[in-house]
């Protein structure tokens, strides 16, 4: 590689392409750069911003939704604006939150850790942020334009899988389930094409020596999602145009009166809706991957079987979907096919665990931020696992279904799993993005602020479960035994919403007043952190070349690089 | 787009695709579409006129080619930090060192001797336990049909004296269980018995395990089958358990154990180092 | 002082590295999503078979399409003559050929206008009718949606190919579009034999 006398005089770098009204540091250009950017970064950045917005909504929802169940009898919220509380804050936390957010990571992270100057298709990939950006814009915007009965504004009432015949035009009137339907197809568009993106970009725009063996565990993650995405989304868009057909067009696919099935939704749900709980779980799994090494000091344990176990995830995730519908009244041959198929993913994600937990042991572990999310991912998702494990049981899930127990499993998936591989994430990414590090101080008291009011919240809610507290319910009787559990749970809230408040403070400070980070400020391994931070919006002067899954280590130790062991 | 063969990229500039607000617009015209349908449908026909010029406008971006401009590459001072491999040092893990304990059997019996010695067991333990049958109980299908029991229901009901009576469904069942099981617990021993803190393997499969999962099945079996738990007897259960053990165990221990290559490095493995770790 | 990474050993630099079209793995990935979505579609039309509670039934109105199919299934070779003789470089006999596609399609596309036409207006079959009148448009109609589609790539090829703006490098977007054509070819195989022969006994 012939370099050190390159005949650069610097005159050459006045080539700018300066169009009017593009002059740095103006409104005018920020506007611009905000409509009109292509790139990978920003357009990532972008998508976590959106993301992290949408989280502040409904998570105020939720507390609402908290405060007004902390006490028996309360009425702190009208009936319907309680069932329209929680349908949007299970609506925007799945669609508008936790595919944002991944699908922001995976656009920083995939291009720039296969050492590419962008995704596959930059056009496509702003299109995909803008629609699933105006989804969102669609779903809230049925507070205000919505006509109904009652108010002025309704938003949709029908639960996030939104059950037929609940969704018919009889029982639904007014627009307010049509925005639901329609924002989710909306986000569809963009989720379905952000990922073929990811695939393209994945295979194709690999540089040299990066082998599909040598790629970093994120983006084999993340090319098991995207296929999962393409598959698994289809599903829910075929539904949604079903569902809108039945009421704008009175046809009658979920109308019972007229022939149709209510039951062929909830098959059709599913068929998303499982899947769906993959598609936002392996990405933090791609997280776990890239911080555990890094800050435990050796390679990722069992990198071949890690990548077999999320592929077989995947492969195992679309045939599960029934074991929401338990209930529904199945054969037994159909509720033991789906409860065996249910516990057959505990084996490759007890393999994930192991493999992270082998990564681990023997190594240096350096209690950092993002390494101490990690560590509360594991445990908390194991316990989600369990619960998992437990509810695939199909004669313990009918007696739980529909139940707390059900609510603290998966609150346990998105809030223990996702979301603190997420902060875990933002942590270890921010000094990439932003050029300084996060305030640690802050950081700490976020982590155990937010994990304290989580387990406060979350685990009565198990208890309160098997006593017998069903979901959704508006609010209960004095004297059924809930009055503790529900107490607890809207007391941890407050802990939760101080952390949240604390790490969203931490953001906008560390902006300005974080540490400065440099290039490298967790010694790590892949290929984003041989860039500057923030990266140059070309990613690399030149085009990388790799020998080995861990580049940078190569550069770092001459003497014992990775290749000889390849 | 690196492989375009129209880009020009030289040493001062990079290729980037040109910011565009098409898609924007474009996404734009699709939520104006489908707000529309839920306000009225003159927004729907200026969401479709929207989306229109949008993609139109996206499909001038990149036909016949998409658009890309230089970009022109920072100052080398700006470049990133160039890596210094000074001031560190590697530590590997070796198996056996300083109390990091050996994960796997480096060496093992072979599976052959796990699968004669479970056989073997097997037909001792048939012995003893049919011997009691006939001194004791008066009958050799007892103990046969008390074992099929486990999987067959018309037995699991019956009484003692249907049980002491020749059933073909319960020899088969009993025959299936009792080796199938007899020749995996062989193989277990195969890997498990060379892990085991001893230098008598024997022991330990002939005595140890056995006595240890007699505890665990008496324990368990009224969960596993409430008929057997309430008929069996445990002496001789214990004595057969006992036998098998023995038999397994030693074959086992006396087989010569082979190495599994695990703790060889990849280039013994495959052959290419002509001395073996494990070899003298 | 250089950018980290270029200080990597170049000793991997003399074989050559390739990747998969761009294209044809976006093509691909697009066709398995479209097929999930028919998927969905097609089962439920399975599902509904024989559920209607009121006329009109299947074997009431619907006559299987030789013509319509023979020319949709017809198109897939013309176009595949087309890009034949795209590759040699003869551009008069590609543009006959294609437009031949086009035309095929467009008879397609007429067909299922006229028994549409037929189905409304003659026989009283609407979506909201029965079971069968929702699933046959939403199955029949996605496809229809598809070959317009189709149509719509195809004649924007054949402008882009009279303004001679067709050149070597477009070979590929053209075999990509013959490839999506194929693929409204192989779903009609499937509508066909869901919706003309499954359930033309209920
Ligand atoms: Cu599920």
């Amino acid at each position: 590689m012939a370099h050190g006398t390159t005949t650069a005089p610097s005159e050459d770098f006045v080539i700018t392409p300066v169009r009017p009204g593009e002059e740095k540091g103006t409104w005018s250009s920020w506007i611009q750069d905000l409509f009109f950017t292509v790139d990978h970064k920003k357009l990532g950045l972008m998508y976590i911003a959106v993301g992290l917005f949408f989280f502040v909504i409904a998570g105020l929802m939720a507390a609402a939704i908290r405060i007004q169940l902390a006490i028996p009898n309360n009425d702190f919220l009208h009936p319907d604006v309680y069932n329209r509380f929680f349908t949007m804050h299970g609506t925007a936390m799945v669609f508008l939150v936790g595919m944002p957010i991944i699908f922001g990571f995976a656009n920083y992270l995939v291009p720039i850790m296969i050492g590419a100057r962008d995704m596959a298709f930059p056009r496509m990939n702003a299109f995909g942020f803008w629609i699933t950006f105006f989804s969102g814009i669609l779903l809230y915007m049925s507070y205000f334009t919505a006509p109904s009965l009652y108010n002025a504004g309704s938003a949709p009432d029908v639960g996030w899988f939104a059950y037929s015949p609940l969704t018919a035009k009889a029982f639904s009137t007014g627009h307010s389930t049509d925005y639901w339907t329609l924002s989710i197809l909306m986000g569809g568009i963009g989720s379905v094409a952000t990922s073929i993106n990811i695939i393209v970009t994945t295979i194709c725009m690999r540089c040299k020596g990066m082998t599909l063996g040598r790629m970093p565990l994120f983006v084999w993650t993340w090319l098991v999602v995207a296929f999962l995405v393409v598959i698994a989304i289809p599903p829910l868009s075929a539904c949604q145009i079903m569902l809108t057909l039945d009421r704008y067009l009175g046809a009658t696919f979920f109308d019972t009166q007229a022939g149709g099935s209510a039951i062929l939704w909830q098959h059709f749900f599913w068929i998303f809706g499982h899947p769906e709980v993959y598609i936002l779980i392996l990405p933090g799994f791609a997280i776990m991957n890239e911080v555990i090494p890094v800050f435990s000091r050796k390679p990722i344990f069992g990198y071949p079987v890690m990548v077999g176990a999320t592929v077989m995830i995947a492969f195992i995730s679309l045939g599960v979907w029934a074991h929401h519908m338990f209930t529904v009244g199945m054969t037994s041959l159909g509720n033991s096919f789906f409860a065996i198929s249910t516990m057959l993913v505990a084996v490759p994600t007890g393999i994930k665990l192991f493999n992270w937990i082998g990564t681990m042991y023997g190594g240096k572990i350096r209690f950092e931020l993002p390494m101490m999310f990690s560590i509360g991912f594991l445990f908390q998702f194991l316990i989600a696992g369990l619960t998992g494990v437990m509810l695939a049981v199909a004669p313990f899930d009918w007696q739980l279904h529909d139940s707390y127990f059900v609510v603290a499993h998966f609150h346990y998936v998105l809030i223990g799993g996702l979301l603190y591989a997420i902060f875990a994430g933002i942590y270890h990414w921010y000094p990439k993005a932003f050029g300084r590090l996060m305030d640690k101080k802050l950081g700490l008291w976020h982590f155990w602020l937010f994990t304290i009011g989580f387990h406060l919240t979350f685990f009565p809610q198990h208890i309160a479960g098997f006593w017998g507290m069903p979901r959704r319910i508006y609010t209960y009787e004095a004297g059924r035994g809930w009055e503790e559990m529900n107490l607890i749970s809207s007391v941890g809230v407050v802990f939760q919403a101080i952390g949240i408040l604390l790490f969203v403070v931490n953001l906008l400070y560390s902006l300005k007043k974080g540490k400065v980070a440099g290039d490298d400020p967790w010694d790590a391994w892949t290929l984003e952190w041989a860039t500057t931070s923030p990266p140059a919006d070309y990613n690399f002067e030149k085009e990388p070349v790799v020998r080995s899954r861990r580049p940078l280590w190569d550069l770092k130790h001459p003497k014992d690089p990775d290749w000889k062991y390849e | 787009m690196a492989h375009d063969p129209h880009s020009h990229s030289d040493e001062n500039s990079v290729e980037l695709p040109t910011p565009t607000a098409w898609p924007l617009i474009t996404a734009f015209g699709i939520f104006l579409l489908f707000f529309g349908l839920v306000t009225t449908v003159v927004i729907s026909l200026l969401g479709l006129l929207c989306a229109t010029i949008g993609g139109i406008g996206w499909f001038s971006d990149v036909f016949p080619h998409p658009k890309h401009e230089p970009f022109p590459i920072r100052p080398k001072d700006q470049w990133p930090q160039p890596i210094s491999p000074e001031g560190r040092s590697v530590s590997h893990l070796h198996v056996g060192e300083h109390g990091h304990r050996e994960q796997y059997p480096a060496a093992a019996h072979p599976y052959a001797a796990g699968f004669v010695g479970g056989i073997l067991g097997a037909l001792v333990m048939a012995a003893i336990a049919c011997a009691w049958g006939v001194l004791v109980d008066k009958s050799i299908w007892y103990p046969i049909n008390l074992l099929a029991a486990v999987g067959v229901p018309s037995l699991a009901a019956a009484d003692v004296e249907t049980l002491k009576v020749f059933s073909m469904v319960g020899l088969v069942v009993a025959v299936i269980t009792h080796f199938t099981t007899a020749v995996l617990v062989g193989l277990l021993y195969t890997v498990i018995l060379p892990m085991l803190p001893a230098k008598r393997e024997w022991i330990w499969g002939g005595i140890i395990i056995p006595i240890i999962w007699t505890g665990l099945m008496w324990a368990t079996l009224g969960l596993i089958s409430p008929a057997m738990n309430a008929k069996i007897e445990w002496l001789p259960f214990l004595l057969s358990q006992l036998g098998f053990g023995l038999v397994c165990g030693l074959y086992v221990a006396r087989s010569v154990r082979i190495s599994t290559q695990r703790t060889w490095s990849v280039a013994a493995r495959l052959g290419v180092e002509a001395q073996h770790p494990g070899e003298k | 002082m250089d950018n980290a990474i270029n200080q990597t050993l170049p000793v991997e630099e003399e074989t050559p590295w390739r990747l998969p079209s761009i294209r044809k793995v976006a093509m691909i990935c697009l066709i398995t999503t479209e097929t999930a979505l028919f998927t969905i579609f097609v089962v439920a039309y399975l599902f509904y078979i024989g559920k209607s509670l009121n006329g009109p039934y299947p074997y009431e109105v619907l006559h299987f399409p030789w013509w319509a199919s023979a020319a949709l299934f017809g198109s897939s070779g013309t176009i595949m003559i087309a890009e034949h003789y795209l590759k040699k470089g003869k551009h008069g006999l590609f543009n006959l050929w294609w437009f031949i596609t086009i035309a095929l399609g467009t008879y397609f596309l007429g067909f299922t206008a006229y028994e549409w036409y037929v189905l409304i207006y003659k026989e009283g079959l609407t979506i909201s009718t029965n079971v069968f009148g929702s699933t046959f448009y939403s199955l029949v109609g996605l496809h229809a949606s598809h070959v317009i589609v189709g149509l719509f790539l195809l004649t924007i090829i054949l402008i882009s190919s009279f303004r001679k703006k067709i050149d070597h490098e477009h070979h590929e977007h053209v075999e990509m579009i013959s490839w999506y054509w194929h693929f409204v070819d192989a779903i009609w195989v499937v509508v066909l034999l869901v919706v003309y022969v499954l359930s033309m006994n209920y």
